[in-house]
């Protein structure tokens, strides 16, 4: 506290005298608070770039990328990440990956150049998606892409540019199966438990016009049971040894996309995410497990493609807010409004995101909501959380927020929030301005009929 | 027909060139020409190795040995010595062809006889043969030969005399300083003659064969006079043909050609020099009873004296004997230098890491916590992350650890000698110092070459004694069980089968080290503690295109080149080499499963094969893009001859020349490029000398284009094998 400066407002409250003996409920939360992430403070960044504000640790996303590396690479002889470009698509965080020496997969034609422009080798693509278009599949088979077949009329329209270009693309098929998750996901790719897949992969090693290479599935998101993943192995080490055997084709690498869960907690899940989730190496040594024990010959081992994303992004991702305003419900609980809503913080829907206060605080810890500043009923951040009772303008610090924020954040009734990339020795850098009017308005074309006239 | 003349041809001018060790065509034809100006003996000479040739052809005599001239020098000299010494009559020619035919004789059965004990033959043929024959001649039979001119003989019974006797048909204008004129005259003595010109014409073929071999003749010339003057052992001066013939043909022989060139042979060329005198005085004295000049005798005993003395010393020595003879004492001595850091593939078996992805070594060979005395070359591994930790939080457990767990592998194939597996891991900080060694498994992969690793997890052992792995094979996981306070893999290689045994000092094949944040790769090599390993991962590709069975065929087509047939064969030592089967060049490989290198090319330089030999010098089946290959070649590969030729006089002392070899690999998935240059740094004077370009695709090669002496040339390459 600087010389001079007055005390912080506390506001007064009053609250309920426990005495005695510890009871089951323990005692009352203490709430962690988060003043500063990865060295700069909190309260520092937002005063630089506005609130609300995402911070990225470019150090957490490389930490997360090798130790996910070295759970597979200690593991298995050959393995290749690519990073899931839907996640999070903002160049930086794809360069990291890249210069990490991660590939890139990508489900349209604007990810894909979008990695071509990030400078990634065309073949170091992985073009997955059910609906791919015809300019997008030329573009793909020109640049040597490894084009992820989802569907017949996919497979016909790329024999249709095969036979238009002459050349020959290096292609895999994406295979659904029960792994007994369910609902199955079975609207992407061919099933593999009614031969759907089998009777594809016959139909292009026959065509001739394409070079099977792979073997690609993706089993579901946010998976909490090893054992799916066992099953999906397997199957696709079937697949594999069959179409090296049947079809005299070998399958130089199996795809087993991603689906890993951060540590998150869902909504409605009994316990934390960080208390149940799966290790990364729990997944990994199911995998590598499975396919190791397959019976491949060491020379015929298949490259193992993983397909991360969450996993390797959502701790690094931070949402900074402000609070706008307090607010007692008709029940008489307490409720905060902050400055995001859900259109800037989408995962809110999926988490019970952990929020803590960027502030010291004395406060006694109360039960209350967190609404978002949309004037739309679904704009809930948390239903019910314990949070030591804040004033307005007062910071709060939302986190594992990493993973598809900034993918799938909406521009609605507010603009979106700049980006901030903490690098090496706390320095800074804004790697996405925050939106501004001019900016949306651009692509905007107003008729002439229907200019306001000047007044003078 | 075309090579049946050739094989003739080059038969002819190996057996002159063979003379001084030579197997230079034109050293040979040099020889040829020179021996005709005394035309009774350069004819009866070339006849007797027209016969040996016959001789050892038709009886089908090993025929790399008859090409090489091995079989016909003797008969050569022989024929020489009776040209020089006898009358043309009708007697000469019978002696002559029955003289040949019994030097041949000698020299393929003495040879083979040699050749077990792995004794070169020298003139031991043909001392015994001209012996017979000159016992004969003055025997009471009669025999019919009539001698030239005694004087020829006296000059060979006398060792301390210098008659200064010239063929009559040579009249020397010039007039030479005295001991120039002697030196080129002990030069021509070898072919029987004693004359300045033959004796220039020899010394410039020997320079044009080896400048090494020229200054070790010169040295040995020197030396021996100085020594005589110094000594006065002969006090009219030393003979010119024991000056020629046994003197300065030993300095060669153990300077140079049996020995590879260093100050140490140059010495010993020196110090031999009076033991030769002692030889050719004693000798002759001996052999003064039987009529006989003792010939070349004293130097074909010297030499094979000197070889098997100093093959009997324990390996090591700083004197090298010649292991592989490349007749060109500048070549054994450029491969060598080379080779004795690339052929470790040849003396190592081969021993990859026992575990997948990136591994740091935590105490190294001799390392201050247990790696100590007996056991000290040994390895302790584990899994470190970016911060230097080796467990995430809390770490209180060994599952916390990164290496818990982790698949340990067979670090190469053999047979399961011992396991344990039923020792408890410890809780972190705890040893276990009664089962020291913890749950380990000793593998043999050879007589005497045993491979243990320990601490594995209790009950993770995947094989039993008994069972046959592969390299590569998951044989445990890596556990905390003896003496080990967190998880760790102890890695060691022994020469005997217990768990336990005292450790053996030996490399690992191949390792990628990582060094501020680049990947090296290591070779041969006992990584340091704190380094980090990973393994190669292999391009199938790359390792696809440079798979040269035996019987692979291909055809490499260029502009301006005749289309060149290559094909893959396997020698009997077992070495693999491509053999063009157009130009007659062969280009010797190892392939080791990782990478692919030659070692030698021999045959014509602008033959395709040796841009490929160029190119393609040291291919590392891996694509890492981060990875420059680099090697140095013998420098007998440099096109810069002028340079060279200096640099040989000083070469045997010190190397002032480097080639070196550069690679990398740019891999565009089914299109893999190789990037190659050829650099030559002359006294820290850095120029490129070729950069070349290998296509492949599709897994196989299919262009070359190669920039060498400022040509560009774009090869084809098709291969006609499938597999």
């Amino acid at each position: 506290m600087k010389p001079g400066e007055k005390l912080r407002y506390e506001r007064p409250y009053l609250k309920k005298l426990n005495a005695g003996m510890m009871n089951k409920s323990g005692t009352p939360g203490v709430a962690k608070i988060t003043k500063e992430i990865e060295g700069v403070p909190v309260r520092d960044l937002v005063e630089q770039y506005g609130s609300p504000l995402f911070v990225l640790s470019e150090k957490q996303i490389r930490r997360n990328y090798q130790s996910a590396v070295r759970a597979f690479q200690t593991r298995y002889p050959s393995v290749q990440f690519a990073w899931s470009y839907k996640t999070n698509y903002l160049n930086a965080v794809c360069n990291i990956f890249h210069q990490e020496g991660s590939w890139a997969e990508v489900v349209s034609g604007f990810e894909y150049r979008k990695a071509l422009g990030n400078g990634v080798s065309g073949a170091h693509i992985l073009f997955n998606g059910p609906a791919k278009q015809k300019k997008d599949l030329l573009l793909a088979v020109e640049n040597n892409s490894l084009l992820h077949i989802d569907n017949l009329d996919e497979l016909y329209l790329l024999l249709e540019v095969c036979e238009a270009t002459g050349k020959k693309p290096r292609v895999a098929i994406r295979v659904n199966m029960d792994t007994g998750v369910y609902p199955v996901w079975d609207r992407f790719g061919f099933n593999y438990e009614n031969n759907d897949a089998w009777s594809v992969l016959t139909k292009i090693v026959r065509s001739g016009k394409m070079q099977l290479v792979g073997l690609h599935c993706h089993i579901g998101t946010f998976m909490l049971s090893v054992e799916a993943y066992r099953i999906a192995t397997s199957k696709m080490c079937d697949l594999a040894a069959r179409c090296g055997k049947l079809l005299n084709n070998t399958i130089q690498y199996i795809d087993l996309g991603g689906g890993f869960p951060s540590t998150n907690t869902l909504k409605g899940a009994y316990l934390p995410g960080v208390d149940t989730v799966p290790t990364i190496d729990d997944f990994a040594e199911v995998i590598t497990g499975t396919i190791l024990g397959y019976g491949f010959s060491q020379e015929e081992l298949p490259m193992l493609v993983m397909e991360c994303g969450r996993v390797l992004i959502d701790d690094a991702g931070y949402l900074l807010g402000t609070i706008a305003a307090n607010k007692r419900l008709s029940d008489g609980r307490p409720s905060i409004i902050v400055d995001f809503g859900v259109n800037t913080l989408f995962t809110a829907f999926w988490y019970d995101h952990l929020i803590t206060p960027a502030q010291e605080t004395n406060a006694p810890v109360e039960n209350m909501a967190i609404y978002g500043p949309l004037c739309m009923n679904i704009d809930v951040i948390r239903e019910s959380v314990n949070l030591p009772v804040m004033t307005p303008g007062d910071k709060v610090v939302v986190h594992k927020v990493g993973a598809y924020n900034m993918t799938q954040w909406m521009q609605f009734i507010t603009t979106r929030p700049a980006i901030v990339l903490i690098g090496d020795n706390r320095q800074v850098h804004l790697v996405r301005l925050a939106e501004t009017l001019e900016y949306l308005e651009m692509p905007e074309i107003m008729p002439s009929h229907l200019k306001l006239k000047q007044t003078d | 027909m075309k090579a049946k003349a050739k094989f003739v041809a080059e038969s002819i001018l190996h057996s002159y060139a063979i003379l001084f060790f030579s197997q230079h065509s034109v050293f040979g034809a040099l020889l040829l020409l020179v021996t005709f100006l005394s035309p009774i003996a350069g004819a009866s000479g070339l006849i007797a190795v027209l016969l040996s040739m016959a001789i050892s052809v038709l009886l089908n005599c090993h025929r790399e040995s008859a090409r090489m001239g091995i079989y016909s020098f003797n008969p050569l000299l022989f024929g020489l010595g009776l040209g020089a010494f006898y009358q043309l009559n009708a007697a000469f020619i019978v002696w002559l062809l029955v003289g040949s035919l019994l030097v041949t004789i000698i020299s393929v059965a003495l040879g083979a006889f040699f050749c077990r004990y792995n004794f070169p033959l020298l003139s031991f043929p043909f001392v015994i043969g001209f012996w017979l024959l000159l016992l004969s001649a003055n025997s009471i039979y009669h025999m019919g030969l009539k001698q030239v001119n005694s004087a020829v003989l006296n000059e060979l019974f006398a060792p301390g005399k210098d008659s200064g006797f010239n063929v009559p048909l040579l009249c020397c204008r010039f007039t030479l300083p005295h001991y120039t004129s002697l030196f080129f005259r002990a030069l021509s003595a070898v072919i029987f003659q004693n004359s300045a010109i033959t004796g220039f014409v020899i010394a410039a073929g020997v320079f044009i064969h080896s400048r090494i071999q020229f200054s070790l003749m010169v040295l040995s010339f020197s030396a021996a006079c100085l020594i005589n003057g110094v000594t006065g052992i002969y006090p009219e001066g030393i003979s010119y043909y024991h000056l020629g013939a046994n003197v300065m043909m030993v300095s060669g022989a153990l300077g140079c050609f049996f020995f590879i060139p260093s100050g140490r042979t140059y010495l010993w060329s020196v110090i031999v020099i009076p033991l030769t005198f002692l030889l050719i005085n004693g000798m002759t004295k001996v052999f003064w009873g039987f009529d006989l000049p003792i010939l070349s005798l004293p130097f074909s005993l010297l030499t094979i004296l000197f070889i098997s003395f100093f093959r009997q010393r324990a390996p090591g020595g700083k004197l090298q004997l010649t292991l592989l003879q490349h007749y060109s004492p500048e070549r054994n001595l450029y491969q060598q230098l080379t080779n004795s850091n690339r052929l470790s593939d040849l003396e190592f078996l081969k021993i990859s890491l026992p575990f997948m992805g990136s591994w740091t070594v935590s105490q190294g060979y001799d390392g201050d916590i247990t790696h100590r005395s007996a056991w000290g070359k040994a390895l302790d591994f584990v899994i470190v992350d970016d911060d230097g930790k080796t467990y995430q939080l809390p770490g209180a457990e060994p599952q916390d650890f990164y290496c818990y767990n982790k698949p340990v592998l067979a670090c190469a194939d053999g047979t399961i000698a011992e396991v344990s597996d039923h020792i408890d891991d410890n809780p972190i900080g705890v040893i276990n110092e009664v089962e020291n060694w913890g749950n380990s498994i000793v593998i043999k992969h050879a007589e005497g070459l045993y491979s243990q690793v320990s601490h594995l997890k209790k009950n993770s052992a995947k094989v039993k004694r008994g069972d046959f792995v592969r390299q590569g094979d998951i044989i445990g996981h890596c556990g905390n069980s003896g003496r080990s306070p967190e998880p760790h893999l102890h890695f060691q290689l022994q020469a005997t089968p217990y768990i336990g045994s005292t450790t053996i000092s030996y490399p690992f094949a191949w390792y990628l080290g990582k060094n501020h944040g680049k990947n090296k790769l290591f070779s041969f090599d006992i990584p340091e503690e704190g380094t980090v390993l990973s393994p190669i991962s292999i391009n199938r590709s790359l390792k696809h295109a440079f798979n040269f069975h035996p019987g692979y065929t291909a055809s490499l087509l260029a502009q301006n080149h005749n289309t060149e047939q290559l094909e893959v064969f396997i020698d009997p030592w077992n070495h693999t080499y491509i053999l063009s089967k157009t130009t007659g060049a062969a280009a010797y490989f190892i392939n080791n499963g990782s990478s692919f290198y030659f070692t030698s090319y021999y045959g014509n330089r602008n033959s395709l094969l040796f841009s490929f030999y160029l190119s393609a010098y040291r291919i590392v089946f891996t694509a890492d893009p981060d990875l420059t290959i680099t090697d140095t070649y013998p420098l007998q590969a440099s096109f810069n001859k002028p340079v060279l030729w200096l640099h040989d006089l000083i070469a045997p002392f010190k190397q002032l020349m480097k080639l070196t070899y550069q690679g990398k690999c740019i891999a565009n998935s089914e299109h893999i490029e190789i990037l190659a240059t050829q650099n030559l740094d002359v006294m820290g004077r850095n120029t490129q000398t070729m950069a070349a370009s290998i296509q492949i695709t599709n897994k196989v090669i299919n262009h070359i284009s190669i920039k060498l002496n400022g040509r560009l040339t774009e090869i084809k390459w098709a291969s006609e094998s499938a597999y």
